[in-house]
């Protein structure tokens, strides 16, 4: 049984379409993230689920039950918000209480239980103050505990790194997959951050205008965005995107790109557009076969790694990110094998994953 | 303040502006201390033996004139003007928050079409709803009653506490109730334990300054009360025909009638700001 | 594309939607009671208006459609009601304005003594008018009033204060500016603090003339604060009653019978209930305009002081 199911949900303010007859499923101690661009819906899809869009229509199953009729505090989920939303006149104690008043629950089941989060999350040497008395990272704590403490089998989190600074953002990624494995809940995690989708998300639904456009494992939108608009928003930096050329070979197609050529399994698109990913562009001091000449245009660190602007000798640009500094300002550049990708301009959507491609020397 | 010709000028230009408003309440306080051949004197001098007879007088309720002994009910007076005040900002409250959340939280119709009726009723001429009530009133018996009065009275709090109010709630992020309501309480409980929590103090500035609106108020009960239902402001004027020339307790009951609202305005004058901007500006 | 989330396997019920919320209409139910409650009389004055109806005479009682307000046009008595009230609300407006503006420029800069002196002001708008009348009674009386003493002193000994059909209106205006510049004040000052601080700090580096900052920056910035608190006194001076009443109860003569104390009169002594709601149903309709214009500045200005909300 899954922990929640959504379908055919849509959301309008007035005439504005806000999300448009989408379907959603989350595992059992699954984390799902809810990936997409400002304005894309997120946000709105999450408080549907929650039962704070009063004008969703739409069927949501939490855990075999059917709460689309349900309010909010019926629903039994937990919610970490973006601006945290801790309750300003309550110390942190009550705030994390919250969800255990509402149960009902015993004086000293709730102490014990508020203790044992709050020691969790490290933050049980602050449980009196009031929320204007916590740092940023005591406040995402706090609203963190409140949302875990109830125990619930689903956990919304609306971006709850946004506001944080970015260690805090860096080891919360660390340790909020942690802290839900650890509970087996499941989870629903909205972000505009691609590092963070990737870190925490089992699965990735990406989310644009109002609609899921992909839902698959990170590393599969990753490695292969459905679309045209997923390969420019997931990735920092995003994936090369350059336009080619291509023609029928036997059942395939053979698509040139930057003075390469590669094959995939598919019908020729009317506007080829053939993407790799910066790391899967490789570079050599000497001429190899499948490699074109190339010079940099720029250098800069990013991290531990480099990331180099080449030009081709055919004008076109792209993006490398090498583990060290480039060798020399004239490099010849190759691409990993099996890591380029096949979109169609004319759809906007992919035409084929790389895992069909093959290289062949220019 | 490079100019020191300048700077004295708006030194004087304080003095002046402190005297022309402080004066007149500087001035009656002494003369309620005094005694009406005290005050008869001129030039009128700043020293004199201060007496508490005014006081005493208003207090106990037998006024001395030259025509004999007149009882005043200047308590009865202040008392009138406690109950109409506070019954009617209780009341206030209890209708006007509730309506107050509704228009801040819910976009529909009815209540912008409410907010602005109320408004405009509390901006129309009072004597207009005021006169053809005081017919009404004798029709039902409601003339010259607490209840009565408590509930035209409305028309003043009302509006104050609806717009005032209104304002802290669409201030405050509905997210925190949001919240709380995803924790599992019910929205009862959200409104009574967050919401109402969050906008505490522009209730209070709304209260304290519906307060001061409905004590000052004089044209509502000259209307629609008599005799023993008047509060301050009607009975003040009264006394004032009735006692003619005792000088020193007119002021002496100028004094006691403007106290609780100049205690109201030294005590919250930070919240007074924003009440009395109707929330447009936050002190 | 099969990553694309489509779920076959999920039997698409039809769309449920959750009921409409009644909860908004709950909630304001009870302050709309009232507020119907206080439509009635409102109702009932427009009724009035259109009817020959004399106390006096209940029996001649009758619907006269817009009579009533013929007579009024017609009349000269009216039109020197209308002239009244406007020159009160003109000088006292306008007069407040200038007072307060210059208080709030002179109390500007957050010093503790500027503070106690914005408290020290804020007092007799604390003091009902009609109390405020008598304090100001007081003062002028002929006989010991401090003020008449002090203007005696001067030489002017024919000024006669509220008692004297010339002079009258400068007195009721005086007090009406006494009780209500400290609201202008208020507002004003709350709104200069209130601006941001860069485009002076610019002008002061730039040495900017302090004339110029004043015409070109300070009363720009400040232009919706002193709209909403002109029309906000508009309203309540065009209707001013209380100080008027406690003065002189809108003579000497009619040289104060401003709107509603022409009415009053009308109702109480000429026990003419039609003419009495007419003369209220003009005043009504200036009102409002006025409330209309300024509940829009209100909604303008609450919206810029807090961008957010």
């Amino acid at each position: 049984m899954n922990a929640l199911d959504v379908s055919a949900l849509s959301v309008s303010y007035g005439a504005n379409e806000v999300l448009r007859d989408v379907a959603l499923d989350v595992r059992p101690s699954e984390r799902v993230v809810l990936f997409g661009p400002s304005g894309s819906g997120k946000t709105v899809m999450l408080r549907a689920i929650a039962g704070l869009e009063p004008g969703a229509i739409g069927r949501i199953v939490l855990a075999g039950r059917d709460v689309s009729l349900e309010p909010p505090e019926a629903r039994r989920l937990g919610m970490a918000f973006q601006n945290f939303a801790l309750y300003p006149h309550m110390p942190a104690r009550e705030n994390i209480a919250s969800p255990l008043r509402a149960q009902k629950l015993g004086a000293g089941a709730i102490e014990a239980k508020v203790r044992a989060v709050a020691e969790l999350l490290k933050i049980d040497h602050v449980l009196d103050h009031f929320p204007r008395q916590l740092s940023n990272g005591q406040k995402q704590r706090t609203a963190l505990a409140r949302a875990l403490v109830g125990e619930p089998k689903l956990i919304l989190f609306d971006d709850p790194l946004r506001n944080v600074d970015a260690k805090l953002r860096y080891e919360m990624r660390i340790e909020l997959p942690r802290l839900l494995a650890r509970r087996e809940t499941a989870a629903i995690y909205v972000t505009q951050d691609f590092r963070e989708a990737m870190a925490i998300g089992d699965r990735v639904a990406v989310l644009i205008g109002g609609a899921i456009v992909q839902f698959a494992p990170a590393d599969v939108v990753y490695d292969r965005p459905a679309t045209l608009a997923i390969a420019r928003l997931f990735g920092d930096p995003p994936m090369n995107l350059i336009p080619a050329r291509g023609e029928a070979h036997g059942a395939g197609v053979r698509v040139h790109a930057a003075g390469l050529a590669f094959g995939f399994d598919a019908k020729p698109p009317e506007e080829p557009v053939f993407g790799i990913r910066p790391e899967a562009v490789t570079l050599s001091a000497g001429k190899a076969p499948g490699r074109v000449a190339a010079q940099v245009v720029a250098v800069t660190p990013m991290n531990e790694r480099y990331l180099v602007l080449l030009r081709t000798d055919d004008g076109t640009e792209l993006v490398a990110s090498h583990d060290a500094p480039p060798p020399g300002a004239d490099l010849w550049i190759g691409v990993e094998p099996g890591r380029g990708a096949l979109f169609d301009a004319a759809t906007g959507l992919g035409v084929a994953s790389s895992s069909s491609a093959e290289e062949i020397a220019a | 303040m490079r100019n020191p010709v300048l700077k004295a000028l708006r030194v004087i230009a304080r003095i002046v502006i402190v005297l022309f408003f402080m004066f007149p309440i500087f001035w009656i306080v002494l003369m309620s201390f005094q005694t009406n051949a005290q005050i008869l004197t001129l030039p009128p001098s700043l020293i004199f033996k201060p007496s508490l007879a005014n006081y005493v007088t208003l207090i106990t309720g037998h006024l001395q004139t030259s025509v004999g002994t007149l009882d005043v009910a200047f308590l009865q007076n202040l008392g009138n003007s406690l109950i109409l005040s506070v019954g009617a900002v209780i009341v206030s409250l209890v209708l006007g928050v509730p309506a107050a959340y509704a228009f801040a939280r819910f976009r529909f119709r009815l209540g912008e079409d409410m907010a602005f009726t109320l408004l405009s009723l509390k901006f129309a001429p009072a004597l207009l709803v005021l006169l053809p009530l005081s017919l009404e009133f004798q029709m039902v018996g409601l003339d010259n009653t607490y209840i009565g009065l408590i509930w035209i009275y409305q028309l003043i709090t009302l509006p104050l506490i609806l717009w005032i109010v209104r304002g802290y709630f669409e201030d405050a992020s509905p997210d925190i109730e949001y919240a709380y309501r995803v924790d599992g309480h019910s929205w009862l409980k959200g409104f009574l334990k967050i919401a109402i929590p969050l906008a505490r103090p522009g209730i209070a500035a709304a209260g304290l300054l519906a307060f001061i609106f409905a004590w000052n108020n004089f044209i509502y009960a000259l209307v629609l009360a008599s005799g023993d239902k008047q509060p301050v402001t009607v009975g003040a004027l009264a006394f004032v025909t009735a006692s003619g020339i005792q000088y020193g307790q007119i002021a002496a009951a100028v004094v006691l009638s403007i106290i609780p609202t100049l205690a109201i305005a030294l005590y919250a004058q930070r919240w007074l700001v924003e009440g009395l901007s109707l929330g447009a500006v936050k002190g | 594309m099969s990553d694309i989330a489509t779920r076959p396997d999920l039997i698409v019920a039809k769309p449920v939607r959750r009921r409409a919320n009644l909860l908004p209409y709950l909630l304001s139910l009870p302050a709309l009671i009232v507020c119907i409650g206080v439509l009635i009389p409102f109702f009932t004055a427009v009724w009035y208006s259109l009817e020959a109806y004399n106390m006096a005479f209940p029996s001649g009682r009758h619907f006269i459609g817009i009579g009533n307000y013929i007579d009024l046009f017609t009349s000269g008595e009216f039109w020197h009601t209308v002239a009244l009230s406007m020159i009160y609300m003109a000088a006292s407006v306008i007069l407040e304005l200038l007072l307060g503006l210059g208080v709030a420029l002179l109390l500007r800069e957050r010093t503790k003594l500027n503070n106690v002196i914005s408290v020290a002001l804020l007092m007799p708008l604390m003091v009902a008018p009609i109390i405020a009348s008598l304090i100001w009674k007081l003062m002028t009386n002929p006989t010991f009033g401090v003020y008449a003493w002090v203007v005696d002193s001067f030489g002017l000994t024919g000024f006669h204060w509220a008692s004297s059909p010339g002079t009258a209106m400068f007195t009721v205006v005086l007090i009406d500016i006494w009780v209500n510049t400290p609201f202008i004040m208020i507002l004003l000052l709350a709104g200069l603090r209130s601006l941001p601080t860069q485009p002076f700090e610019a002008a002061k580096l730039d040495g900017v003339p302090a004339r110029f900052v004043f015409f070109r920056i300070t009363l720009p910035m400040l232009m919706p604060y002193i709209i909403t608190a002109t029309l906000f006194r508009m309203l309540s001076a065009i209707q001013e009653f209380s100080i008027v009443y406690g003065m002189t109860q809108g003579g000497p003569g009619n040289s104060l019978m401003l709107f509603q104390l022409r009415s009053y009169i009308d109702f109480y002594q000429n026990t003419n209930v039609g003419r009495s709601a007419a003369i209220l149903m003009v005043l009504w309709a200036i009102t409002f305009v006025l409330s209309k214009l300024f509940v829009n500045q209100w909604h303008a200005m609450r919206a810029r002081s807090n961008p957010g909300a």
